[in-house]
C-alpha cells in the first residue's frame, strides 16, 4: 500500500486544463442564453473601441505621418491591442468578480474546494462581449495589413500568433494583478483597477509620441507596450533600436506572470474572510 | 435612495428637487476617492491626445485653423465639460430598472425625468470642480492657458456650458430609459460613452471628422454639450453668431425636455405589462 495513499495530491497541470475549459464553457453557455444581453454587449463594446479609430482617421485627414508611423500602421499597431484583449474577455475576466468575492466573503468556498483558487477565480466570468472588441479587432487588422507594406513570410504569421497568445496571457495576468488589490484595500467600490487596466489605450499608439514618463510608464511598470508597439517594429520591419524588444514579449509575459502568482500567494495569505 | 424621501419634506416642488441634488451631491462627495479616480481614467486620453498634436505640430503651425495651444486648450475644456455628466448619472438608473427597485420611483409623486436630472446635479457639482481643478491645473502645467477675450464670452461660455450639460444628462436619461426594454445596461452605457464622446466633439473637433459625420453631427443636439461651448470659448465667434448657437441649444432642450417627459411615463408603462 503505498504510503502516501491519504496525503492530498496535487492535480495534473492536464487535469486543471481540463476543469479550466469545462468551467469557462460553462460560463459562456450560461452567458449566451441571453440574447439581448449579447448582441447589445458585443455591438456596445465594439463601439467603445471605435471612438480610438475615429481619433486617428480624424486625425491623418489632416497630415500624413506622424513620427515616421503612417494612419494604418498605426491600425495594425491599435488591433495588436484589441485582439487579445478581446480574448481575454472571453476567457479570462473571471478576476474582475474578485472584489466581490473577497468583500462578501463568498472568497471562502473557493478556499475550501479541491481546486486551485486561482482558476476558480480566473472562471468565475465569461464576458462574452469580448466577442466584439475581438471581430473589431481582427476585422482592422486584416484591413491594415492589406495596406501596409508587410512582407507575410511563415516566420511573420508564427511571430504573430506567438505574440498574441502571450499578450493574452499577460493581459489575464494583468486582470489578476490589477485586481488582487482588493486584498490590500478592501473597499466594496474601487476605480483603481480599472486606471491601471485602462492605461492599455495608451499602448494603441506608437512608443515615438510619448514623453519618457508615459513610455516608462507601459515598458516598465505596466508592460502594455509589450503587446502592441514591439512587436509592430518586427512586424513592420521598422527601422528601430528597439525592436529586438519585440522578440522579448514572451519574457516580458514571464516576467509579469511570475510577479502575479507570487503576490497572489501573498494576498491569499492576507484575506481574512469577513467572519462567518 | 434615500434621496427621494428626504425630499418629500419640500412645499414648493422645486424645493423636493433642491433637496435631492443635495442628497446626491452629499452622496458624491462621500466616495470622492472614486470620484477622482473616474475623472483620472476619462483623463487618460489628455495624455494621449496631448502626446499625438505634440507630434503632429512639428513643423506646422496650424492644423485645420487650429494653433497647437489652441488645440491643447480645446481638448483640456472638451474632457472637463464633458466630465461633468459621469458614469454615475445613466449606470444608476440602469441597476434600478434592471434589478425592479425602479417600483419605488414609480409610486412616488414626482417628475422621474427632473428628479434624475436633480441627482446629476448634485454629482456634477462635485465632478466639475475636480475636473475642471485637473484640466485648469494641467492647462498652467503645460502651457498658459488663456480666459476667454472678454467677460461677455465667459458669461456665454458659463451659459453654453449649463445648457449642454442638461442637453447630455437628457439624452443619457433617454438612452438609459432603453434599459426598460432591454433589460441589459453595460452595453448601452458603452456605446453610449463613445458616441457622445464622438459626435459632441470632445474626441476631435467637429472640423476634423469626415464629411458624412459632419452631417451627422450638424443634425444631432450632441454637438452641443461640447463642441459649441468650446468654440465660444476660443472666441472669433460674433455676437450674433454666439446668440445663434445658445439659440440652437435652447431649441433642442425645450425639445428634449418635452420628449423625455413623454418617454418616461411611456416606459413606465412597459413596466407594467412586464411586472403582471
Amino acid at each position: 500500500m503505498p504510503a502516501d495513499r491519504h496525503a492530498p495530491s496535487r492535480p495534473s497541470i492536464g487535469l486543471l486544463i481540463r476543469f479550466y475549459v469545462r468551467l469557462q464553457l460553462l460560463q459562456l453557455r450560461t452567458a449566451i442564453e441571453y440574447n439581448t444581453d449579447f448582441w447589445i454587449g458585443i455591438v456596445g463594446s465594439a463601439l467603445m473601441h471605435v471612438s480610438g479609430l475615429v481619433f486617428i482617421s480624424a486625425l491623418f485627414s489632416q497630415i500624413p505621418e506622424v513620427e515616421g508611423w503612417t494612419v494604418w500602421e498605426i491600425a495594425l499597431l491599435y488591433a495588436l491591442a484589441l485582439i487579445p484583449k478581446g480574448v481575454t474577455e472571453l476567457l479570462c475576466d473571471g478576476p474582475w468578480a474578485l472584489r466581490a468575492l473577497v468583500n462578501s466573503g463568498e472568497f471562502d468556498r473557493l478556499l475550501v474546494r479541491p481546486l486551485p483558487p486561482s482558476l476558480q477565480t480566473a472562471t468565475r466570468i465569461a464576458s462574452l462581449h469580448g466577442l466584439g472588441q475581438l471581430g473589431l479587432g481582427i476585422v482592422v487588422f486584416s484591413m491594415a495589413s492589406s495596406r501596409v507594406e508587410l512582407d507575410w513570410t511563415i516566420w511573420k504569421a508564427l511571430f504573430l500568433a506567438m505574440i498574441l497568445t502571450s499578450s493574452a496571457i499577460m493581459i489575464g495576468a494583468i486582470n489578476f494583478l490589477v485586481n488582487m488589490i482588493a486584498f490590500w484595500e478592501p473597499s466594496a467600490q474601487s476605480a483603481i483597477p480599472t486606471l491601471f487596466s485602462t492605461m492599455i489605450d495608451f499602448a494603441k499608439f506608437p512608443l515615438d509620441i510619448y514623453n519618457v514618463l508615459i513610455r516608462g510608464l507601459i515598458t516598465v511598470v505596466i508592460p502594455y507596450a509589450f503587446i502592441t508597439y514591439f512587436p509592430a517594429l518586427v512586424l513592420l520591419d521598422k527601422d528601430s533600436s528597439m525592436k529586438w524588444l519585440g522578440y522579448c514579449s514572451p519574457l516580458a509575459t514571464a516576467i509579469v506572470v511570475a510577479v502575479t502568482s507570487f503576490l497572489w500567494r501573498i494576498g491569499i495569505n492576507r484575506y481574512q474572510g469577513v467572519g462567518h | 435612495m434615500s434621496q427621494v424621501a428626504a425630499a418629500g419634506k419640500g412645499r414648493h416642488p422645486a424645493q423636493r428637487y433642491i433637496a435631492i441634488a443635495r442628497i446626491a451631491l452629499q452622496q458624491t462627495l462621500a466616495y470622492r476617492g472614486t470620484a477622482v479616480f473616474t475623472v483620472l481614467i476619462l483623463f487618460l486620453w489628455i495624455g494621449i491626445l496631448f502626446s499625438f498634436w505634440g507630434s503632429a505640430y512639428e513643423g506646422r503651425e496650424r492644423i485645420a485653423g487650429y494653433s497647437l495651444d489652441e488645440m491643447r486648450t480645446y481638448i483640456l475644456l472638451a474632457y472637463a465639460i464633458n466630465a461633468l455628466v459621469g458614469w454615475r448619472v445613466g449606470s444608476g438608473m440602469m441597476a434600478r430598472i434592471r434589478t425592479g427597485e425602479i417600483v419605488i420611483d414609480m409610486i412616488r409623486p414626482l417628475n422621474y425625468r427632473t428628479t434624475q436630472l436633480a441627482i446629476a446635479v448634485g454629482n456634477g457639482i462635485v465632478e466639475g470642480f475636480i475636473s475642471f481643478g485637473i484640466a485648469i491645473g494641467l492647462g498652467l502645467l503645460f502651457f498658459d492657458i488663456e480666459p476667454p477675450e472678454s467677460s461677455l464670452v465667459s458669461m456665454v461660455f458659463i451659459i453654453s456650458v449649463l445648457l449642454g450639460f442638461v442637453t447630455k444628462v437628457l439624452v443619457i436619461f433617454l438612452i438609459s430609459l432603453l434599459t426598460f426594454w432591454t433589460l441589459q445596461g453595460v452595453g448601452l452605457m458603452w456605446a453610449q460613452q463613445s458616441v457622445i464622446a464622438i459626435l459632441s466633439g470632445t474626441l476631435v473637433p467637429l472640423a476634423l471628422l469626415p464629411g458624412w459625420l459632419r452631417v451627422i453631427t450638424e443634425i444631432l443636439p450632441l454637438r452641443g454639450i461640447v463642441a459649441t461651448p468650446v468654440s465660444i470659448y476660443l472666441g472669433g465667434t460674433s455676437g450674433l453668431a454666439m446668440l445663434g448657437f445658445l439659440g440652437l441649444q435652447v431649441g433642442w432642450l425645450a425639445l428634449l425636455w418635452w420628449f423625455t417627459d413623454k418617454a418616461w411615463i411611456r416606459a413606465f408603462r412597459a413596466v407594467e405589462i412586464q411586472g403582471g
